[in-house]
């Protein structure tokens, strides 16, 4: 039994051979696809959820007032607060390649904040003693070459000042190393340059136990509930996925292609399967003459394309494996998002269940039909 | 002499499921294709009809989008009154300052995003003669009153028609819906820019001035002559130019992920056109020995699985396009990357795109019948007949 679906799988090696290579390259996509996918949900790690950020509740194009960080200190269970302002300033030119997040901050605070960060204790001390000094991601840093003491330029496009900075550290962030992508600069600096406005784009407030968390987004939104610049609180996760809500329907979208590439496969296995199955008529109905059940015959054919499917799906999730950690870093100088992109197992599950359905049923479907077609009619047609 | 057309499209029709499959196959990769290209489709759609060419955005120096720019009221004026900005018949000039504010609000699904309220002039309604107000009326400036973009009334459930919304310190009332054409501005809510710049306490300030030119050359010649005033540090853009510049910006990224998938789904569809071509020339090898001893030569035989590979891809080509019409009738949204607001448009498959998806489907026909002709036309006529 075993030996006659391998027989059948290698009687025409091409076609079988061309058949896994559409299903491995079908496969291939869908796990690309989740991959991708699985970026616009940011990693979570307890220090993120651990973190909130307080901004105005009318869009991100507002700021706080400076006065609200000794009152945001105040509430229970806040350890501590930093303010952040994202700059958002053009490095050498506006394409998307040179494109990374710039954070004006406080120094000494952002440290206390921006838990999971790891910084050398000799960078940290020149950081916070120099007011025209950054500190750069691991990742950023590597990419664009900078070493300890370079300088770069950032052209403000929000703000009407230029920073002229010196790179006096390199952290890394072990737990999630998106968050290596990143440059934080002194605020004191960015005030001056604008003439001390005294304003803030968001807080970052470290709680102490997870289970607070709520608690203090409460707290902080009913703070300033009826002054002039009302705040919207929420953990480091969800004002991360606020960003990919604004995209849009990714999930759907995703979904809609994903579904037909695998209407797409479905065709090109069927074909196949229905091929193998049709020359076969005479075949199957001397199998039957010779006492094979109709079960049985069905189950050669079935065992037939679930095996295309099988090696198919593997090779596809293998490639995917192999060339998403690859591609991950080509694609990070285009999209700086992607640069994080790896093949959870999960997906990879998917993809080659995927591929399994795909070939059973593909094989199913026509020896279904040749199972309960007429052994007379097939015999006939021998001669 | 080449075999006749008919008998390669004859010929597909002899093996029908098997080429139905593979015309679904390639069908699928085409729909892909059309679908994702049609979201930039719609966008450069909803943005080409945005601008004018003849009129000029003004910004803050080093401002990319409205969303980053303001400039004090003082300066604003002044370039209003640069010379070369037009004037209508009673001596009013064609200028109109504006804020641009950006309001957090819910999608209908729930999901957050940016809105575009825009506070304009009323010089703003003629220098964008595509807005009509198509339901109720226009906003009364003074009255904390709004209008919103047809798209986003229907996109977002808080600023449907007769709705009432707190924004900053003022409660608003939405007393109409507007249409224009499906540019970007069908994605914007509009109001007095008295009435919202004092709701966000942003009076003091404009975000942009837009002016009218006599011509695009007068426009041109404008830009230079405020991009050369020092004193101003205010930058200036033909209107055309600047949504241009965010048609490109967000559409990118889609055309991008519409090559890719194209790309790597033919390769896959590919295969399924050779499996079905290797089957047609197995099937027919003895028709091929007598056709080659009636006298047709090894390039006709050549030729004609070719073009029957090709057809099978056209037709699958066919295939997408149709299945893809449908699309253009959904309307959905996402952010635009220059101003982080919401945009709104249509899908649209452009006759480009159609062409493209099209010659996608022939290309992989041919390329994957390629080997499959080869080997029919390479048949040696003796084995060929016993076979």
């Amino acid at each position: 039994m075993r030996k006659l679906v391998w027989r059948n799988l290698l009687r025409n090696k091409r076609r079988t051979l061309f058949t896994v290579v559409s299903l491995a390259v079908g496969v291939f996509l869908l796990c690309v696809l989740g991959a991708l996918l699985q970026t616009f949900n940011p990693t979570e790690t307890e220090t993120s959820e651990k973190r909130i950020i307080v901004r105005h509740a009318v869009s991100l194009q507002f700021e706080l007032p400076e006065a609200y960080w000794r009152r945001l200190e105040t509430i229970d269970h806040v350890d501590a607060v930093s303010p952040i302002t994202w700059f958002g300033g053009i490095y050498k030119d506006p394409r998307p390649e040179n494109f990374f997040s710039q954070f004006a901050t406080d120094p000494v605070t952002l440290l206390e904040v921006f838990q999971g960060a790891e910084i050398d204790e000799a960078a940290s001390t020149a950081w916070l003693a120099e007011r025209r000094s950054f500190i750069a991601g691991r990742r950023l840093a590597e990419k664009h070459g900078w070493q300890i003491g370079d300088e770069i330029f950032l052209q403000g496009e929000i703000y009407p000042v230029d920073m002229n900075l010196v790179l006096r550290g390199v952290f890394t962030y072990p737990a999630d190393e998106a968050q290596e992508n990143q440059v934080f600069f002194h605020r004191a600096y960015m005030e001056e340059a604008l003439d001390n406005p005294g304003m803030v784009g968001t807080y970052w407030l470290r709680i102490d136990e997870l289970e607070n968390v709520s608690a203090v987004i409460s707290a902080a939104e009913a703070m300033f509930e009826n002054s002039d610049a009302r705040v919207k609180a929420e953990t480091e996760q969800a004002f991360a996925a606020s960003f990919t809500e604004m995209l849009g329907n990714i999930e759907f979208l995703f979904g809609a292609i994903g579904l037909a590439v695998i209407v797409s496969v479905f065709f090109i296995t069927a074909n196949t399967m229905a091929m193998a199955v049709r020359e076969r008529y005479s075949e199957i109905s001397v199998l039957k003459t010779l006492g094979f059940g109709r079960r049985r015959v069905l189950g050669v054919v079935t065992a037939e394309s679930t095996g295309i499917g099988l090696v198919g799906g593997a090779i596809g999730v293998l490639v995917a494996g192999v060339l998403i950690r690859t591609a991950a870093e080509g694609l990070s100088t285009m999209f700086p998002l992607f640069g994080a992109m790896t093949l959870r197992p999960s997906v990879a599950l998917a993809g080659l269940s995927a591929a399994l359905g795909l070939g059973f049923l593909s094989g199913f479907l026509p020896g279904y039909a040749m199972a309960r077609r007429s052994v007379a009619e097939g015999l006939r047609k021998i001669a | 002499m080449s075999l006749p057309l008919k008998y390669s499209a004859r010929s597909l029709l002899v093996r029908r499921a098997t080429v139905l499959m593979t015309i679904g196959s390639i069908g699928f990769v085409v729909l892909v294709y059309l679908g994702v290209l049609s979201l930039a489709g719609g966008l450069t759609a909803a943005f080409s009809t945005s601008g004018d060419p003849a009129q000029v955005v003004v910004l803050r120096d080093g401002a990319l989008s409205e969303t980053s720019s303001f400039f004090s009221l003082d300066r604003g004026r002044e370039v209003m009154t640069i010379p070369g900005v037009q004037r209508d018949s009673e001596g009013t000039l064609l200028a109109a300052g504006e804020v641009m504010i950006l309001n957090n609000l819910a999608r209908q699904d729930g999901t957050m995003s940016n809105v575009t309220f825009r506070g304009v002039a009323p010089e703003s309604f003629r220098l964008r003669p595509q807005i009509r107000v198509v339901d109720g009326r226009t906003f009364q400036p003074g009255t904390a009153e709004l209008i919103v973009g047809r798209r986003l009334a229907e996109r977002f459930p808080g600023l449907a028609l007769g709705s009432e919304l707190t924004l900053g310190r003022l409660d608003f009332r939405v007393v109409g819906v507007f249409d224009s054409d499906g540019s970007s501005f069908d994605s914007e809510v509009w109001g007095a820019a008295g009435d919202l710049g004092a709701a966000f306490r942003r009076d003091g300030s404009y975000s942009s001035v837009l002016l009218r030119a006599g011509s695009p050359a007068e426009a041109e010649a404008l830009v230079q002559r405020i991009a050369g005033d020092q004193r101003l540090k205010l930058r200036a853009l033909t209107e055309q130019e600047y949504y241009a510049r965010q048609t490109t910006a967000t559409t990118r990224q889609f055309v991008y992920l519409a090559r890719a998938l194209a790309v790597i789904m033919a390769i896959g569809a590919c295969f399924a056109a050779a499996n079905t071509m290797y089957a047609a020339v197995s099937a027919r090898t003895r028709e091929i020995a007598a056709l080659r001893v009636l006298g047709f030569k090894r390039r006709s035989i050549l030729g004609a699985f070719l073009l029957e590979a090709a057809l099978l891809g056209l037709l699958a080509g066919l295939l997408g396009g149709l299945l893809s019409l449908p699309l253009n009738s959904i309307s959905t949204g996402t952010t635009n990357f220059v101003t982080f607001s919401e945009i709104t448009f249509s899908l649209r498959t452009t006759p480009r795109a159609l062409l493209g998806g099209v010659l996608l489907a022939v290309l992989t026909g041919v390329v994957g019948g390629l080997p499959p002709a080869w080997s029919a036309a390479r048949k040696k006529i003796p084995e060929a007949m016993r076979a």
